[in-house]
């Protein structure tokens, strides 16, 4: 069995095109796809990191092209802990969506998830949201803020390690609230727990598939808990 | 990147409800090309979405075509006193401060609960779309007895403990779902030579159970009607027992935030895979080249060439349109306080399940209520979803024999509404292009079988050889961008997944 204290689910969202996954696979393989494609096949990544002596395992979620049309499903946003909005720097609508985007999380998302603001690309040359607008938006909408570069891996790691610090932060001021709980869902059995647990049918696959069972895996950790949207 | 769609796929599927997504996943999963529309601007089509309470009132309110799904709808407000309960919920639930929560609603149009060794959940873990979804177990199952509402013991331990049943009683219901347990293992045991062809009643009669333990078993473990067939009731009793003790203390689970979640983890498989999804968007026309036997769909002044198309009802404007008949009738309320006692409602309100007959046990109702726990209402408030095959047009006369059963003590209630999902009369399949299928709707059903076999069917006509909705690898064995499984070696990976890698090395060498 793994083992970590924290399971946290991250969700990127933004326009098409502006690196999210480049994001993610930077941050959880440690390299920079080559190639513009689509995201395709990548559904969720996972990398455990240690924040101030804690084992913390990231779920992080890629939009899996829906948003190309502008047609992400609600339960992509359900039991978000953190939710990263991403523009392109090098690239002005992408940044004039913003506004969409967070109607759309506003509609959907816990309202208490936490929100990073990411201007991507940095390393580009051609340079159209200068920082200091993309730092008034987030603060005017109560976000986080950080630009990077996936390519250069500047400010990557930092991103996802802040995130990481500031939900172990959370979790441990909510004492025994439901964010707590659910964040330390990880290696509870939720079956036939507290009268306001979910569950995840996961817990039942993995028993069901022994067999083949690697070690661990997502399956045990996908429970995550929290009794009503905020 | 474009935003222009690609011009020709393998399939195209309209509308995003239940069937429709199972079969764009289920396509998409073993490499075609998918896109997969909606007319509508949310997920799930015309009869499987789930809605916030503003949503709801404008679909309760919108002018019906002929092609509607949803008809006969009407909604009301009540006046409500003050509630007392122990919550931080408002003392007063006026009007205004219900619909200040709108957003905090899921209300199903076809809520469902599902049996947890059933169908649904066997495809969601078999596929590995399960982790999309999260669920609630269904806190009791309820019976109506003399107009008192009960809780329905379901475990061994539940048999021991219920007040409701005498030592006696206890006994003999035990002795009963045992004999249902243990019923098909021997083909050749007595009761199922003396009952072959005979009704469940006569089986129960002969048991020698009493009044009360037949009500249990008829309306809420076998959820039988007066003329099931022995074998019905035995094959349903057993579902219901097949499906205890894997998670909490009923054999159901609810999806949190409601059933519009489910059609939503399959178009999420589908997109994983490569479909391709719109919103918003619908098929103007549909033809037949006949040079390439390929689709032409028009869609908002462009031409997609698809070798398929799946159409959900009243999404494709095929000629003639299918007529629609009424299929299904349902009340939606909203109330203050929960059905039946402290002790089926602790905590703040069960996820209850309670099953209703009418008419000498020959029409049934289920009743599922959901308090904040569902994810699907704010707390402090419940929701009563009440569904009954149609009988006629008017959904409120269709209901008031169950909804007489158990409103009348209720003055709590603060927000009622009806409406009736019409399906399409039965598609005359030879009336179609063989590469176009047309899903059916929601069915008056406990689970989603019927569903499920639909798609599968529909699946297995679009390519008989493939395998419908096989295991996803989990993220650690994704290779992405047809790489080279090899180019992601040990070295690249980071240390969670070098340690899995280990083990899982080990326990193959192990296993040899």
């Amino acid at each position: 069995m793994e083992d970590y204290k924290f399971l946290f689910k991250i969700v990127l969202v933004g326009n098409a095109g502006v690196g999210k996954t480049c994001l993610v696979r930077r941050f959880t393989q440690g390299l920079f796809p080559p190639g513009q494609g689509a995201t395709i096949g990548v559904d969720f990544m996972i990398k455990t990191v240690e924040v101030e002596g804690e084992k913390i395992k990231l779920q992080i979620w890629d939009t899996a092209g829906q948003e190309r049309f502008r047609s992400i499903t609600q339960s992509y946003y359900r039991s978000a802990h953190a939710l990263i909005l991403v523009y392109d720097i090098s690239c002005q609508p992408t940044f004039d969506c913003l506004p969409d985007w967070l109607r759309e999380i506003q509609e959907y998302a816990n309202s208490k998830v936490l929100k990073i603001l990411v201007g991507n690309k940095t390393d580009r040359d051609d340079r159209e949201i200068p920082t200091q607008i993309g730092e008034e938006f987030a603060k005017q909408h109560d976000m986080y803020f950080l630009e990077t570069s996936a390519k250069e891996a500047e400010n990557v790691e930092r991103l996802f390690y802040e995130i990481a610090a500031e939900l172990i932060g959370q979790a441990r001021s909510k004492d025994g609230s439901a964010a707590a709980a659910a964040a330390a869902a990880a290696h509870r059995q939720s079956e036939g727990s507290g009268v306001g647990s979910s569950i995840g049918l996961a817990s039942l696959s993995a028993k069901a598939a022994q067999s083949n069972c690697c070690g661990g895996g997502v399956s045990n950790g996908s429970s995550t808990s929290q009794g009503h949207a905020g | 990147m474009s935003d222009e769609l690609p011009e020709a796929f393998d399939l195209v599927v309209m509308g995003t409800g239940f069937t429709e997504s199972c079969i764009a996943a289920a396509a998409s999963r073993i490499g075609k090309t998918v896109l997969h529309l909606d007319k509508n601007e949310y997920y799930g089509g015309d009869s499987w979405g789930s809605f916030s309470l503003d949503a709801l009132c404008s679909l309760l309110e919108k002018e019906v075509s002929e092609s509607s799904a949803l008809r006969n709808g009407s909604y009301t407000w009540h006046n409500v006193a003050a509630v007392d309960w122990d919550t931080d919920a408002p003392a007063v639930w006026t009007r205004e401060a219900i619909l200040a929560k709108s957003r905090r609603f899921n209300l199903d149009l076809c809520p469902r609960v599902l049996y947890a060794a059933g169908e649904l959940v066997q495809l969601l873990i078999r596929s590995n779309i399960c982790r999309y979804a999260e669920f609630r177990a269904v806190d009791h199952v309820c019976m109506n007895n003399n107009g008192e509402i009960l809780s329905v013991p379901c475990s061994r331990s539940d048999v021991f403990n219920t007040k409701i049943l005498t030592m006696v009683e206890k006994r003999l219901l035990m002795k009963f779902l045992m004999a249902c347990n243990d019923y098909g293992e021997d083909k050749c045991n007595e009761d199922s030579l003396a009952f072959r062809g005979r009704s469940f009643v006569e089986y129960l009669q002969a048991q020698r159970v009493t009044e009360k333990i037949a009500s249990c078993v008829m309306q809420s473990i076998a959820m039988c009607g007066p003329n099931s067939t022995f074998e019905e009731g035995m094959q349903r009793t057993q579902r219901f027992l097949s499906s205890l003790g894997r998670y909490g203390n009923t054999p159901f689970l609810f999806p949190m935030y409601g059933c519009g979640e489910l059609p939503q983890c399959f178009c999420r498989l589908c997109a994983v895979f490569g479909g391709i999804y719109c919103l918003k968007r619908s098929v103007d026309a549909v033809s037949m080249d006949s040079q390439s036997q390929e689709l032409l769909v028009s869609c908002e002044g462009k031409t997609l060439r698809a070798k398929h198309l799946v159409s959900g009802p009243g999404q494709v404007p095929i000629n003639p349109v299918t007529p629609m008949r009424p299929n299904i009738s349902r009340g939606l309320f909203i109330s203050c306080s929960p059905l039946g006692n402290e002790e089926i409602n602790k905590g703040g309100g069960g996820v209850n399940l309670l099953r209703l007959l009418a008419d000498g046990g020959t029409r049934e109702a289920i009743v599922i209520q959901l308090s904040h726990y569902s994810g699907a209402c704010p707390e402090g408030l419940y929701i009563f979803h009440i569904t009954t095959p149609a009988q006629s047009e008017d959904p409120i006369a269709d209901l008031a024999p169950f909804t007489s059963q158990i409103f009348q003590n209720i003055s709590q209630i603060v927000f009622s509404s009806h409406f009736t999902l019409y399906s399409p009369q039965s598609v005359e399949a030879n009336a179609l292009p063989l590469s176009i299928h047309c899903t059916s709707g929601p069915i008056y059903e406990i689970d989603y079988d019927a569903a499920i076999s639909e798609a599968h069917r529909i699946f297995k006509e679009l390519y008989p050889n493939e395998e419908f909705l096989p295991r996803a690898p989990d993220p650690e064995e994704i290779v992405i961008d047809g790489e080279d499984p090899s180019a992601l070696n040990e070295h690249s990976l980071p240390e969670d997944l070098r340690a899995q890698l280990h083990d899982m090395e080990l326990n193959s060498t192990e296993n040899q």
